[in-house]
C-alpha cells in the first residue's frame, strides 16, 4: 500500500497506557505481574455469558494457580457500563475486602470495571455525578491494582482512558475520561475469545474496524494513530474472514485481538467521527448493539466524508468496507431495528447525535440535516 | 497573559460574543437543551476574570463575573486558553486531558453545543475585528 503524504495537526498528544503482554494462554502470566503491582485479593468482574462459557473459569483457573486470593466475582454486568451496576459493583469490591481487580470480559465489562476502579481509588458512593462531568482528570490519582483480558477483539476498552456510560433514565450514552482507569496492564490471550459466538466476533470486530477508519480520517489523526489505524485495517480485513469460517483458528483470533488494541490505541488519542457519534445515539434509543450500530453507519459516514479527506480515504474503500460486511453476514440496515424514516420520530436520535463527544472529530461538519440523511441512508 | 492586556478586555470579548449568541436562533435553541447556569472561571488571570451564562428554563441571560447562585457547570481555564477556545484552536478533549480545563458539575448538556464551536469562532472573530483587536486573532 503506497502511503501519500497526509497532513495533521501540527500540536498533538499521545498518551500510552497500559502495559500490554501478548501470548496464547498468557493469562499464566497473572500472579506474577499482580504480585508486582502489589495486589493479593482479587476480585473477578465478569458476565453470566462468559461464566456459563467456561471463559472466566480459565481464568479463575489461573488465580487459584497463583498466590492471588480470589476473594469474589461479579458476574452481573450486562450490555454497557450502568451507572446502577457500577455502584454495585464497587460495593461488593469493598464488602469482599479486595484489593485489586482482575477483569474478563468485553467492552461493557471493561468499562464498568474502569468505572468501579474510579470510585474505589477515590472513596466515591455513587459514579452519577462523576458520569456528568465527562472529564475527571483534574486531581486524578493512580488506582488500584488492575488488569484485564478482553474476550471481545473490538472494542479497545483495555487501552482506553475513557469509558463509555450508559444512563438508563435519560437513556444517553456518556463518554468519561479518567487517565488512570486504564488497567495497569492489558493481557491478550486470544484462547479466551476462541468461544465467542460468530454474530459478536463480527459485531465487535467491525467495531474495531471503524475505530481504526474513524482514526485515520479524524480532524486528530496524526502519524502515529495513522500506522496503528492502518495496520488494524489491513489485519481486521485479512483475518476476520478467516475467524468467521474457523472460529477456532486461535492465530488469527490473536491478530484480531491485537488489532483491537491498536486501534483502540489510534482512537482514544486522535478520536473518532460520525459513525460513532450516530451509533451511540442507536444503541441509547434502540438498543443497536455498538459494533453493528457502526458496523450499519459506517460506510455512509465514510461516503459523506470523502469529499473532505479524499486523501485519506484512497487508503480505504467504502466498498471494502461493504464487501466484508457482506462476507461476514452482518445486516446492512437500520430497517432491520424498526429505525423511523419520518423527521419527527427521528429527532431524538439526531439530538443525541449532535451531543455526542465524538461529533467535533468528524472531518466534515456535520448539521442536524446532515445526521438525519445518514440515517435515512442507512435504512 | 499572551493575548490580553488586563483582566478587563477577555470579559468584554466574550461577554460581547455571548451576548451575541444569545440572539441568534441556532444558540437560543441549543441553551435550552443545556438548560443550565454555567460560570466560565478565568479568575486565575485577575479576580473579576469571569462571566456567567444562565441558560435555564428558557433564560439566555449573559453577565460578567461569577453567578450569585451556585453554578450547575463550572468552567476553569486561563483567559488565554478561553480565547483559542473561543476561536475554536483548543481541542477541549485534549485541553481537558491535559487540565488546561477544568470541569465542576454537569458537562454533559454543554457537550451539544460542541459541534458549534466552528460558528461561534466565526462570531468571535467578528467581534474582535469590531473591537478593534484583530490583532488578537489566533494564530
Amino acid at each position: 500500500m503506497r502511503y501519500p503524504d497526509l497532513s495533521f495537526e501540527p500540536f498533538f498528544t499521545w498518551a500510552n497506557r497500559p502495559r500490554i503482554l501478548y501470548k496464547a494462554g498468557v493469562r499464566e502470566e497473572l500472579g506474577f505481574e499482580m504480585e508486582k503491582l502489589g495486589g493479593t485479593r482479587v476480585l473477578l468482574y465478569t458476565d453470566k455469558g462468559l461464566v456459563q462459557a467456561g471463559v472466566a473459569q480459565m481464568v479463575i483457573e489461573a488465580i487459584k494457580a497463583s498466590s492471588l486470593e480470589l476473594v469474589g466475582v461479579y458476574d452481573k454486568i450486562v450490555q454497557d457500563a450502568r451507572l446502577d451496576l457500577i455502584n454495585e459493583g464497587a460495593a461488593f469490591y469493598r464488602k469482599c475486602g479486595a484489593d485489586c481487580m482482575v477483569v474478563v470480559g468485553g467492552g461493557s465489562v471493561m468499562d464498568t470495571a474502569k468505572a468501579i476502579n474510579i470510585m474505589i481509588g477515590g472513596g466515591h458512593e455513587d459514579f452519577s455525578p462523576l458520569a456528568e462531568q465527562v472529564g475527571l482528570f483534574d486531581g486524578a490519582q493512580p488506582l488500584p491494582p488492575h488488569i484485564a483480558f478482553p474476550t471481545t477483539a473490538g472494542t479497545g476498552a483495555e487501552v482506553t482512558y475513557a469509558m463509555v456510560v450508559l444512563n438508563d433514565i435519560a437513556k444517553a450514552k456518556v463518554a468519561v475520561g479518567h487517565p488512570f482507569c486504564t488497567p495497569d496492564i492489558a493481557m491478550l490471550d486470544p484462547e479466551l475469545t476462541v468461544k465467542l459466538p460468530p454474530k459478536i466476533t463480527a459485531f465487535t470486530a467491525m467495531d474495531g474496524l471503524t475505530h481504526a477508519i474513524e482514526a485515520i480520517t479524524t480532524v486528530n489523526a496524526n502519524p502515529i494513530s495513522d500506522a496503528l489505524g492502518l495496520h488494524a485495517i489491513r489485519i481486521i480485513t485479512k483475518y476476520l474472514p478467516e475467524v468467521m469460517k474457523n472460529p477456532g483458528n486461535v492465530e488469527a483470533r490473536g491478530y484480531l485481538l491485537i488489532a483491537s488494541t491498536m486501534a483502540g490505541m489510534s482512537f482514544i488519542n486522535a478520536f473518532l467521527g460520525g459513525a460513532h457519534a450516530t451509533a451511540h445515539a442507536l444503541g441509547a434509543l434502540y438498543g443497536i448493539p455498538h459494533g453493528l450500530a457502526n458496523s450499519i453507519m459506517l460506510p455512509h459516514v465514510m461516503t459523506f466524508n470523502l469529499e473532505e479527506k479524499p486523501e485519506r480515504f484512497v487508503l480505504i474503500a467504502v466498498q471494502a468496507v461493504k464487501n466484508l460486511q457482506k462476507s461476514v453476514g452482518l445486516t446492512q440496515t437500520l430497517k432491520d431495528f424498526d429505525v423511523p424514516d419520518d423527521r419527527e420520530a427521528l429527532q431524538p436520535l439526531i439530538d443525541l447525535a449532535m451531543g455526542d463527544s465524538q461529533l467535533p472529530y468528524n472531518p466534515r461538519d456535520l448539521e442536524e440535516d446532515d445526521v438525519y440523511n445518514l440515517y435515512l441512508k442507512a435504512r | 497573559m499572551k493575548y490580553w492586556k488586563d483582566e478587563t478586555e477577555p470579559v468584554k470579548a466574550f461577554v460581547t460574543l455571548w451576548e451575541t449568541l444569545s440572539k441568534e436562533d441556532e444558540f437560543i435553541e441549543g441553551m435550552k437543551k443545556v438548560n443550565q447556569l454555567i460560570w466560565f472561571d478565568y479568575t486565575e488571570d485577575g479576580p473579576n476574570c469571569s462571566f456567567h451564562v444562565d441558560g435555564r428554563d428558557g433564560k439566555f441571560i449573559v453577565k460578567a463575573g461569577k453567578p450569585a447562585e451556585a453554578p450547575d457547570l463550572t468552567m476553569s481555564l486561563t483567559a488565554d486558553n478561553a480565547h483559542l477556545s473561543w476561536a475554536n484552536k483548543l481541542n477541549p478533549v485534549m485541553a481537558i486531558t491535559r487540565g488546561q480545563i477544568k470541569v465542576k458539575g454537569s458537562a454533559t448538556g454543554l457537550l451539544k453545543l460542541a459541534p458549534k464551536l466552528k460558528k461561534v469562532a466565526l462570531y468571535y472573530e467578528q467581534i474582535l475585528k469590531d473591537l478593534g483587536w484583530a490583532d488578537k486573532l489566533a494564530k
